[in-house]
């Protein structure tokens, strides 16, 4: 984990800024320069919403290195309350207490951590509101 | 001389538990006793992805959003731990950020075992009465260690509780705080050890005894004030048995002292303990009604606070994402899984 990007998407992680277009009015996230749907540039930062509802889910098995002490784990499509949809792990549930269409809301949680003495990556996830 | 106090409280429990029966049967030993002698039957343990730095970003979005303020307004944030999860590289940094309160405050992470977080809220009440400061966010958060097969393993848990101090709009003001400070070896753990060590027994009479009754009586002397004139008393709860003896040596009842009374359920939450007893008094309390509070902290020292509850208490009660709500929201664990939540095995 590279100190520079961890920091650089700090509030993209932590307070789940986006962007917001300022000619077509259109939001998106993660965080751009260019508007992703007319590609302006008169974009401003967009705090999104921080509850919504879960639209689908599946549990990982076969993770990436860096994920594999919180294997197995949920992954879902989330509906924010502003209509943005993200993705993030689903926490502080079992698979058989998880049901699309439920209230959620983000929770700050440990993202990946760089072995014993690297760096801790923080973010968002979601748990049942 | 203006007020200060508190303007407002979060909380973090974490949804594990495990219970007190369970680690007994791994250890051969008699659940039941175990249970008289601490009156704990479970403790809380942290998910596989929370530390310190996230009870501590939950327990202070709660009190924020609680607040329903500005977080740019805080000019002060401290996180009073024993186990945080950098040695070098300061939680409160990352407390600051996650709350969008960067970056004209201060802050530091504090250490004095149980009683760090208290220190911070006489920290913050000091800059904002001194016009430093408009708002301060003490905040006490541990994912404490302990021994597999130590006594302290029946009762380290985790959890974090936040404090909003200022003078505007003050739910709790305060009436006066006291403190104790000696040199006393009763709990320590050593620069790079995994596990603390402890003095058995002596961290009973005096250690924790002796600076809870020596901070309480101190402050109710300064005050003018007795037992009698309290609504509810929050200790330092490492078991429950401690904090019932210690009201009763100081002539408080065990109704003033119930209320507060979350350690049966979610174990020691170490710098957490007392201000968590402090958050669920808060829930619960009404305008008028006087709060008293000693932490203590190994080491060893207490810090003891007298608070009046306001008229602005009922407009923040209703938030619901209290005390209460992660004492109700848990799923007990078997000690494997707990093992590895704790990293003992990987």
């Amino acid at each position: 984990m590279e100190p520079p990007k961890i920091w650089r998407e700090k509030r993209e992680r932590y307070l789940a800024v986006g962007i917001k277009c300022l000619d077509c009015e259109n939001k998106s996230f993660p965080k751009s320069e260019f508007c992703t749907k007319c590609s302006s540039n008169n974009v401003k930062e967009y705090k999104l919403a921080d509850t919504g509802k879960l639209l689908y889910f599946t549990q990982i098995t076969q993770t990436a290195q860096e994920m594999i002490e919180y294997a197995p784990y949920i992954v879902g499509i989330v509906e924010l309350d502003d209509t943005l949809k993200v993705t993030g792990q689903i926490v502080d549930c079992n698979l058989d207490e998880v049901k699309e269409g439920m209230s959620v809301r983000m929770v700050f949680r440990i993202l990946a951590r760089d072995g014993n003495e690297g760096l801790i990556r923080y973010g968002f996830k979601f748990a049942p509101s | 001389m203006s007020k200060v106090g508190i303007v407002s409280y979060g909380s973090y429990i974490p949804r594990y538990r495990i219970a007190i029966e369970e680690i007994a049967k791994i250890w051969n030993e008699d659940a039941d006793e175990l249970i008289s002698q601490l009156q704990v039957v479970s403790k809380t343990v942290p998910g596989l992805d929370e530390d310190v730095a996230t009870m501590a970003v939950e327990s202070a979005r709660n009190a924020v959003n609680r607040w329903g303020g500005n977080s740019n307004d805080i000019g002060a944030i401290y996180v009073g731990s024993e186990s945080r999860p950098y040695a070098v590289k300061p939680t409160a940094t990352i407390v600051a950020a996650a709350l969008d309160a960067e970056k004209t405050l201060t802050a530091a992470d504090l250490e004095f075992a149980c009683k760090a977080a208290t220190a911070g809220m006489q920290m913050c009440i000091g800059l904002v009465k001194s016009d430093m400061i408009d708002y301060g966010l003490a905040i006490g958060s541990d994912s404490s260690q302990a021994r597999p097969r130590d006594p302290l393993e029946y009762t380290a848990g985790a959890g974090s509780a936040a404090f909003l101090i200022g003078e505007k709009n003050i739910i709790a003001e305060l009436e006066g705080t006291y403190s104790v400070t000696t040199d006393t070896p009763d709990f320590w753990r050593r620069e790079g050890a995994v596990y603390p060590t402890h003095g058995q027994r002596f961290t009973g009479q005096p250690a924790y005894f002796q600076h809870t009754i020596d901070a309480s009586k101190g402050l109710m002397e300064k005050l003018g004030s007795e037992p009698s004139d309290y609504h509810h008393v929050t200790f330092h709860q490492p078991n429950t048995k401690f904090p019932l003896s210690v009201a009763r040596m100081l002539g408080f009842s065990n109704e003033q002292v119930e209320k507060s009374l979350i350690c049966k359920e979610i174990g020691n939450t170490y710098s957490a303990a007392s201000i968590l007893g402090l958050a669920h008094i808060l829930n619960h309390s009404k305008p008028g009604e006087r709060i008293f509070m000693t932490s203590y902290g190994s080491g060893a020292g207490s810090d003891a606070f007298s608070f009046m509850v306001t008229d602005e208490i009922e407009k923040i009660q209703s938030y619901p994402y209290s005390t209460n709500y992660y004492l109700n929201r848990k799923e007990m664990i078997d000690y494997g899984t707990y093992a590895r939540y704790k990293g003992v095995i990987r």
